[in-house]
């Protein structure tokens, strides 16, 4: 490498404090990876203050657009800017196509095991998948048995996690199979980009995010039960203040759905599913649900929700209406399952897994409990349900007293707990007043599946923003960069 | 179109209406103030009535002075009618309509919330009052603007407008109401000076004043704005202007023949009135109709179109139907 660059861009990188983890844009030796050269030469023309007052101008911009992530705890103002940070995470495009396949293959996998679980289950007659984590898995729903929905598939949505570990292996972290939600701050955060930085993208070769609204919609029309009509398709949401209206509203935008909650919508006595508009009763085809299998019905799952509709399951059972994800799909999105994809995708395609787990240990197995409660200062401990962060243990920073307590859980019930060790996740240049500084992130892809298969192109990375924060979550104060897949030049 | 989304349109641009209406009402009334003479009449109270919460406004202040019907009709939240709530509530309803109304709509009414809560403060002081509301107003006719250019004008729009015009002609209706029966009974001489500046207000206030005066007269007496007002089919915030716009809205809905059939009667009422020779008594009962009418309207408009199903308008379908 004998490239002349300018002083400006030395100055950027040399100053920068490359830790001891693997960083996404520059190398060990204080060099951009070659992914990322173009952007750190486009980045040089500008002095630091010239980048901070771009910066400034992005959250401007985010707080006009309205581009929010609710949070629960702040009572009156249930809105809160999503922090963005305006220095892309680059990956070059020969990598990517290695991890679209491996997604796509374990995509596959979930599906098949999900359509076996409700039918034959095969895979626990042939001994690959114990029935006991079957049976003390919480997101099995009985009311699912026997159905075959359109294509076998289930999981028509998966947000897959992916992190990159110190050694630059990436691993898959968790497969969000329920509602993951995300894909429209991937989509915002490329708009800001290049609104910001226009010139930027004619400079280096990245790979259009786009066409995932177009393909989103493909994926839901196929699924129609009256494949001959324009399918009607509506986006559920449990309304204002979940957490990701702004997606659910942004989606059913994108698609030209309607977004409706539950109060909308009313089962008929045909088993068929109908919203009240101002002219009566209109028949919908396929609910985009984003509200959990528990508040989907309260004839069938819990009898409180409010936001769910009654009936909704027997219409679908009945095929009268496609949900996505279908429910009892969550049987998979489990952090115990979890640890058997590998086996999966062994057992339906005869294939080894293209993306590796995170070693896990299991506490329902005897023997790794007892390695799990041996070293619970060293791993992280998750439960085998939960999203977005909440109640897990990062053992290396926990309080003995909460190392304490997650030892009575794990005893208690073994089956919900699943540990890794600490990853030493990756990090990536972020921009702050002072300057650039590294923070850990991941990544999630979104993969979809009906009639076609499709992966975007990257997905969202989501940055701790704090230092030396290991915890992403946007509901944890994490916040989210722009994700180029680029070919590289010669 | 979904009801509720129905619903949410209209009170939408209900909140926004009402929002520049009381931004332009409290300027100009500001302009008309500078103007009377020593002891005049004329106090804020009148602002508070033409609004209508004279009760809300004693709950929470003792004194008409100009601070507290400021504060009260600008940053008050706990006035529901104040022009900060107006904004929240429009900003409310826009959230759960952002996949429905171009992007932009949102982005300028969020644009708008944003500037009003940094501002409400300041809107309250004499010398930079004048400047912020008038920039509500604009940026509130940008979101106008918009929608009618960019917006299919389909059934949603529909609702728009008639969140619009409900607004609009029950804030003119108002405005006439109380300027002719709080003010002038007071006042023995109606034509003298002092009443042409308040008749000057009141156009001021709705933006005729330059209408008025190239289509109606040239001089400014209490009749003859009354009458302009109400039944000029040309100038856009007359009522007689609400009421045929309301019509055309209305003709674009399916199953209309109730909110129709009221839309009629008010037509024929203001159609019907006399202005000259009636005295303020009468005047203040004619408006009182035409406010009840608008009131009607709005009850069979939630009836049609926002509670349609509940009200088993269209019972659910047999199981041969779908």
């Amino acid at each position: 490498m004998n490239k002349v660059f300018s002083d400006n861009f030395l100055m950027n990188i040399k100053n920068y404090p490359l830790g001891e983890f693997y960083d996404e844009l520059i190398d060990s030796a204080h060099l951009p990876r070659p992914a990322a050269t173009a952007l750190f030469e486009y980045l040089a023309r500008f002095s630091p203050a010239e980048l901070n007052a771009r910066r400034v101008e992005v959250d401007a911009a985010i707080m006009t657009m309205g581009i929010t992530f609710t949070i629960y705890s702040d009572g009156a103002n249930i809105d809160r800017a999503w922090p963005f940070d305006i220095i892309p995470r680059v990956m070059a495009a020969k990598e990517w196509r290695r991890v679209d396949a491996g997604l796509r293959q374990r995509l596959r996998a979930l599906n098949l095991f999900i359509n076996d679980l409700y039918n034959d289950q095969k895979i626990v007659k042939d001994g690959v998948f114990p029935l006991e984590v079957l049976a003390g898995s919480k997101n099995f729903r009985e009311q699912c048995k026997g159905i075959m929905p359109r294509f076998g598939v289930w999981a028509h949505i998966g947000g897959t996690d992916l992190v990159r570990d110190g050694d630059g292996t990436i691993y898959v972290l968790e497969d969000n199979l329920r509602v993951p939600s995300g894909v429209s701050y991937m989509l915002e955060n490329r708009m800001l980009m290049k609104r910001l930085f226009p010139d930027l993208f004619e400079q280096c070769e990245i790979l259009p995010v786009d066409d995932y609204p177009t393909r989103l919609h493909e994926t839901l029309a196929a699924l129609s039960p009256n494949p001959t009509e324009r399918p009607v398709i509506a986006v559920l949401t449990p309304g204002i203040y979940n957490s990701a209206y702004f997606e659910h509203s942004y989606l059913a935008q994108q698609l030209g759905a309607v977004l409706v909650e539950g109060s909308d919508l009313v089962v008929g006595s045909d088993d068929c599913v109908y919203m009240k508009t101002i002219d009566g009763l209109r028949r919908i085809d396929v609910i985009y649900r984003r509200i959990d299998d528990d508040f989907l019905d309260p004839e069938a799952f819990r009898p409180d929700s409010a936001l769910g509709v009654p009936g909704i399951m027997r219409a679908w059972r009945r095929g009268k209406v496609a949900i996505a994800n279908a429910p009892g799909a969550g049987v998979a999105d489990d952090k115990v399952v979890y640890t058997f994809v590998p086996k999966m995708i062994r057992y339906y395609l005869d294939e080894d897994a293209i993306l590796p787990n995170v070693p896990s240990y299991l506490c329902m197995i005897d023997k790794e409990r007892d390695y799990v409660l041996a070293n619970l200062d060293k791993l992280v401990v998750k439960p085998a349900n939960e999203s977005g962060g909440y109640g897990m243990l990062i053992g290396p920073r926990a309080t003995p007293e909460e190392r304490a307590r997650f030892r009575e859980h794990i005893i208690a019930d073994p089956r919900n707990y699943m540990a890794q060790p600490t990853l030493n996740l990756s990090t990536a240049p972020t921009l702050f007043e002072q300057g650039l500084a590294p923070r850990h992130l991941d990544l999630r892809p979104f993969v979809l599946q009906s009639e076609n298969m499709y992966v975007t192109t990257g997905g969202l990375t989501r940055v701790a923003m704090r230092e030396g924060s290991l915890v992403v979550n946007s509901s944890q104060g994490g916040g989210s960069k722009d994700t180029w897949i680029v070919e590289e030049r010669r | 179109m979904l009801s509720r989304v129905a619903e949410n349109l209209y009170w939408m641009t209900r909140y926004m209406e009402r929002a520049e209406n009381t931004a332009r009402l409290i300027n100009a009334t500001s302009q008309v103030l500078l103007d009377l003479p020593r002891g005049a009449s004329f106090g804020w109270d009148v602002l508070i009535q033409v609004v209508g919460l004279d009760g809300l406004f004693r709950e929470h202040y003792t004194a008409y002075d100009e601070a507290s019907v400021m504060r009260f009709l600008i940053s008050d939240e706990r006035n529901q009618g104040s022009i900060v709530s107006c904004i929240h509530n429009a900003r409310e309803n826009c959230r759960t309509l952002r996949e429905i109304l171009p992007r932009t709509a949102w982005e300028r009414i969020n644009a708008l919330y944003l500037f009003i809560n940094s501002r409400a403060l300041h809107a309250q002081e004499q010398s930079r009052r004048y400047n912020i509301l008038e920039e509500i107003i604009e940026r509130r006719q940008s979101v106008v603007g918009l929608l009618a250019d960019c917006m299919s004008h389909d059934v949603g729009f529909q609702f728009i407008r008639m969140g619009r015009f409900v607004e609009r002609a029950d804030m003119t209706t108002r405005i006439l109401d109380i300027n002719a029966a709080v003010l002038v009974p007071r006042q023995q001489v109606p034509e003298d000076p002092a009443m042409a500046l308040l008749w000057m207000g009141v156009l001021k206030s709705l933006n005729a004043y330059q209408m008025y005066r190239r289509h109606a007269s040239v001089h400014v007496r209490s009749g003859e704005v009354v009458n302009f007002l109400l039944k000029d089919p040309h100038f856009p915030r007359t009522v007689r202007y609400c009421l045929d716009e309301l019509e055309s809205c209305v003709s674009e809905l399916p199953h209309n023949g109730a909110p129709l059939k009221i839309l009629r009667i008010a037509q024929r009422r203001i159609a019907g009135m006399q202005v000259d020779g009636l005295t303020p008594a009468q005047r203040h009962e004619y408006l009182d109709a035409v406010q009840a009418d608008l009131a009607r309207l709005h009850a069979e408009i939630a009836t049609e179109y926002f509670n349609f199903c509940e009200q088993g308008g269209a019972a659910l379908p047999a199981s041969a139907a779908g």
